[in-house]
């Protein structure tokens, strides 16, 4: 029962967001695909401890892969989803061969670097792109069943039907014996490596398949905004997804979660209370959670508890 | 394929009457950037529309009319388009307005159409935006609108080549583009072009490759702010000037950081529709209206321009349509008014201003002090050149 | 040949205002060891004071560059005491955060005193000449900004290889417990040192306006450019923070000169390359 607490709680909150904002569906249904793109960065870095600020690479190719197989091929949105999988497991993979021998600093360079390139060759690209202008795509109904809407009913649905099979995955890759084996590698690659376990083949795995699931939040995204633009690989997103990463928690989808809800309200509305000034309320937010709980917004319970710090 | 039956089944879903709302009271969503390093152009547009209403008034025909601001950031098409689809359903504005990067206005065609609610741009100036959505107005300008007529103007002072120095990216080669045809046609040589990454932040490699060449003028498109700035610092410090190649721009010298420029700036020549020094007593009004707001009133430009004129046909479709979308448009479409930047009118196909372009040259206002585009030619009634149907 | 020449002088200035601006954060990430976003804010304070002495207070541009400097030095000391002297023991993702948190509140803070358009220092009338090398003139900024920027590397090093405070320095970075055995107050050389960044910090948003115009978004814009400097050039080597500005200025100056529409390509490349074959950047000591 324990354990099927938190996905009841979530379930709930899904269906309240969709119950109590019924004119925000936009809005409700950007959290849940930004929810996407942090359990991503929360795979990589959470589990396999591997830093990163340019997560955007894999979340632009998936979004401009699937754009592109729309415009082109089949416009069908589920199907969209795998090609923008597949497209950042690609992009994860062949940077990751490269990138997964450094670490620290030197990686977190690195993981720029790589979003920037692929920045500038879709501006480059523009006849294929559209560049600065932005790809416009209609995507065909879901499944061939369900016609985006412009409430955003579908865009929600549809969404939250994604987020849920990915936090599933995510929550069997977590008790795996891989997903046992990252933890390992992130706590000590140096005794993991003395014990055997192959540590640069797990972590390019575990690029990849974060780069999978980042590539499905950028195709998700494109499919119910219908457009991408080159800043799906800027980054801001990539940092400010960090961000709401360390606010929740790292190392646990819950907080990956928590901390995007979180970050994405008090934006949401310290926006529309002082667009001038709402940087203040998240600057101080972002500190007041470093100070008082390091362990991120997670550790609460605990903290409150008095007990023990992770 | 009608979208009707969506929209109906929408407000029935929602428990809305949508399109029943009340008639007397017409709201307007506004979408901008009031935070991050494009805030002033949200700045510029909520000052315009609050000038307008202190002149104007707040009722159109029988209707009140309302503005309601979110801010989108920068460059942000899915904020953009989320804020958009808030406001349509949750706050039932029938007037969308504002967009100032082409993403963003691009994200918002297919609610526009579904929702049938007009959209006045207030800047993006990508041609292609308004094939999108037959919803869409916009009341600035287009790239190919003002970068022709100065390749034609360059042409007529007997300038025969051009170098081309454009931000690598879409405006920027819509500009090169537009701007070399018109130039080629007449028999004027473009010996080199340059395309400059967006990031860049130092000119002077660029500059003096341009000074190696030795062409009689050099075209040049960049985004506002930083480039614009670290280019005409790069210009005047590598002796162009000197050199006898005559700087040519379209947006470079606007006012609100025209000041920072310093004499470095003055005798750039630049073609544009707007400049806050044109003299007409519709500018001046509108001058007097803005600083009317007081001492936090933001620096006069294009921007604020579009969203007055914004704000003007905003009034003429809600007067003559109230809340009906497709009237609305109907109304707008053929609209004549004189604007601060003088006499425009609404073209019925490309949806886009038809304006005079000015040839302004970058001078120093002997009784304030202050720098300013001084108009110094007019080409006439120029329509959005660069419209495909 | 008057091309090299000038791919040499314009890399050299434009490595020269890279290493200014980033100098600072060499001094406070590279040497102290935390991973300071926030590096970018403090030179937006100084670009801030700067024109706010030159533009309201009426100052010419060296006592404006002063009272930047100064003005910074008096926000990042408390700064120091309150956030930086709590974070120095945290995990690196935490410092991330606590420093991406601060940075938001001094782009919120400076936006709400001066707006968010340029905030210009205009040169005084000698920096503002332009000066003729026969071949070519150059900006008389330009070679202002290479004397400063050599005589910040070489400031730096006597003060780093050659004084008491270098060697104090050294030792409580490398083990702060056993160098406060040894009775060095590490307290007040990390104070020291964070005031000698965030002075470094201003110098370079002063002097680098030229090229990277301060506004209130400056530490956004150019964090990544801040960080690439530092990274390549081996976290703890100011000397390699040095080498790696002017071969990242080198590199995109020829690029934009040979290839202009490469040259992103080519700044990101050389940093791939650089660091994919020596992580630990061209300097740097093996963590």
């Amino acid at each position: 029962m324990k354990r099927a607490l938190p996905f009841i709680l979530l379930l709930a909150g899904t269906a309240a967001m969709y119950l109590l904002m019924p004119y925000n569906l936009a809005f409700a249904t950007r959290i849940l695909v930004m929810g996407i793109f942090v359990l991503s960065i929360d795979l990589v870095l959470g589990f396999a401890g591997i830093a990163t600020l340019g997560q955007a690479a894999m979340y632009g190719a998936g979004a401009y892969a699937a754009a592109l197989f729309a415009a082109h091929a089949w416009a069908e949105p589920v199907a969209g989803l795998a090609v923008g999988a597949a497209a950042g497991a690609v992009v994860a993979l062949l940077s990751g061969l490269v990138l997964m021998r450094a670490s620290g600093l030197t990686l977190i360079m690195l993981t720029i670097a790589v979003a920037a390139l692929l920045a500038e060759t879709a501006n480059r690209a523009r006849d294929l792109t559209g560049g600065a202008d932005g790809l416009r795509v209609a995507f065909g109904p879901v499944l061939g069943l369900w016609e985006f809407d412009f409430i955003g009913q579908t865009g929600f649905c549809y969404a939250a039907a994604v987020g849920a099979c990915v936090l599933g995955l995510l929550a069997l890759v977590a008790r795996s014996p891989f997903g046992l084996s990252l933890r390992g590698l992130q706590s000590s690659p140096a005794r993991m490596a003395a014990i055997g376990a192959p540590v640069y083949p797990r972590r390019v795995a575990a690029y990849t398949l974060g780069g999978a699931i980042a590539g499905i939040a950028g195709a998700l995204s494109a499919q119910v905004a219908g457009l991408v633009s080159l800043e799906t690989f800027s980054f801001t997103l990539s940092a400010e997804a960090l961000v709401m990463l360390i606010l929740g928690g790292t190392g646990r989808l819950w907080g990956a979660l928590l901390g995007t809800v979180l970050f994405m309200f008090a934006h949401h509305y310290a926006a529309a209370a002082d667009p001038f000034n709402w940087l203040f309320a998240i600057g101080a937010l972002v500190m007041v959670v470093v100070f008082v709980l390091p362990g991120g917004l997670l550790s609460l319970p605990g903290a409150l508890k008095g007990g023990r710090h992770d | 394929m009608s979208r009707k039956p969506l929209a109906a089944l929408a407000a029935v879903t929602l428990g809305l009457a949508a399109g029943q709302a009340t008639a007397d009271e017409i709201r307007v969503g506004v979408v901008a950037p009031f935070s991050g390093p494009f805030a002033l152009y949200g700045t510029q547009f909520r000052q315009a529309i609050e000038a307008w209403q202190a002149t104007h008034g707040t009722r159109a025909g029988d209707h009140e009319i309302s503005f309601v601001y979110k801010d989108s950031g920068g460059v942000n098409p899915d904020l953009a388009r989320s804020l958009s689809q808030e406001l349509v359903i949750r706050d039932r504005v029938d007037v969308l307005a504002g967009y100032v990067f082409t993403p963003n206005a691009l994200s918002v065609a297919q609610l526009a159409t579904q929702s049938e609610t007009p959209v006045v741009i207030f800047n993006a100036a990508t041609s292609a935006i308004n094939a999108e959505s037959p919803f869409f107005l916009r009341t600035s300008y287009t790239l190919p609108q003002v970068s022709a007529p100065l390749a034609d103007w360059a042409y007529a002072q007997g300038i025969r080549s051009v170098v081309t120095t454009v931000a690598d990216y879409g405006p920027g080669i819509d500009a090169e583009t537009a701007f070399s045809e018109a130039f080629t046609a007449r028999g004027g040589a473009v010996t080199d072009t340059i395309r400059m990454p967006l990031s860049t932040t130092d000119f002077a490699p660029f500059l003096q490759s341009v000074r190696a060449t030795g062409p009689e003028a050099v075209f040049v498109f960049l985004p506002g702010g930083p480039p614009t700035f670290a280019y005409a610092k790069a210009y005047a410090e590598n002796g162009l000037k000197e050199a006898g190649i005559t700087f040519l721009g379209t947006a470079e010298t606007e006012e609100s950081n025209l000041q920072a420029l310093g004499d470095g700036a003055l005798g750039l020549h630049t073609a544009y529709h707007y400049s806050a020094a044109h003299d007409s007593d519709a500018n001046r009004a509108f001058l007097a209206a803005v600083e009317g707001l007081g001492d936090d009133a933001a620096p006069v430009n294009w921007a604020s321009v579009g969203a007055w004129d914004g704000a003007d046909l905003i009034y003429r479709m809600v007067e003559a349509a109230g809340a009906d979308g497709r009237a609305a448009i109907e109304a707008a479409l053929g609209a004549e008014w004189e604007s601060p930047r003088g006499p425009v009118r609404m073209d019925p196909e490309s949806r886009t201003l038809v304006q005079n372009v000015y040839i302004r040259e970058v001078t120093r206002n002997p009784q304030t002090g202050l720098l300013e585009n001084a108009e110094t030619g007019i080409i006439a009634t120029v329509g959005d050149l660069g419209w495909k149907d | 040949m008057t091309l090299l020449l000038n791919i040499a002088l314009d890399g050299i200035a434009y490595g020269m205002i890279l290493f200014l601006v980033a100098v600072g954060l060499s001094v406070t990430m590279g040497l102290m060891r935390v991973v300071n976003l926030a590096h970018g804010g403090f030179a937006l304070m100084g670009g801030a004071l700067a024109h706010w002495a030159g533009a309201d207070l009426g100052l010419g541009f060296w006592p404006a560059l002063a009272c930047a400097i100064l003005g910074t030095v008096a926000l990042a000391l408390p700064l120091e005491r309150l956030v930086y002297r709590r974070i120095y023991g945290f995990g690196e993702l935490q410092q991330v955060l606590a420093t991406i948190g601060l940075t938001f509140i001094v782009i919120a803070a400076v936006n709400r005193w001066q707006g968010s358009a340029l905030l210009p220092v205009p040169l005084p009338e000698t920096l503002s000449r332009t000066v003729d090398l026969g071949f070519r003139t150059l900006p008389a900024h330009r070679i202002a900004v290479i004397l400063c920027g050599l005589g910040v590397i070489l400031g730096l090093w006597l003060l780093l290889d050659r004084t008491r405070f270098g060697i104090r320095l050294r030792a409580a970075v490398d083990n702060r417990a056993i160098a406060s055995a040894h009775g060095i107050v590490t307290d007040r050389i990390y104070m020291a040192t964070f005031g000698l960044g965030a002075a470094l910090a201003a110098l370079g948003g002063v002097l680098g306006a030229e090229l990277l115009p301060v506004d209130a978004y400056y530490p956004l814009r150019y964090m990544v450019l801040f960080l690439m400097v530092v990274a390549v050039g081996g976290m703890g080597s100011v000397t390699g923070s040095f080498a790696a500005a002017l071969g990242l200025g080198i590199t995109e100056t020829a690029a934009r000169y040979l290839v202009p529409d490469m040259a992103t390509f080519a700044f990101y490349g050389i940093v791939i390359l650089v660091l994919a074959l020596r992580p630990q950047g061209l300097m740097g000591r093996i963590a």
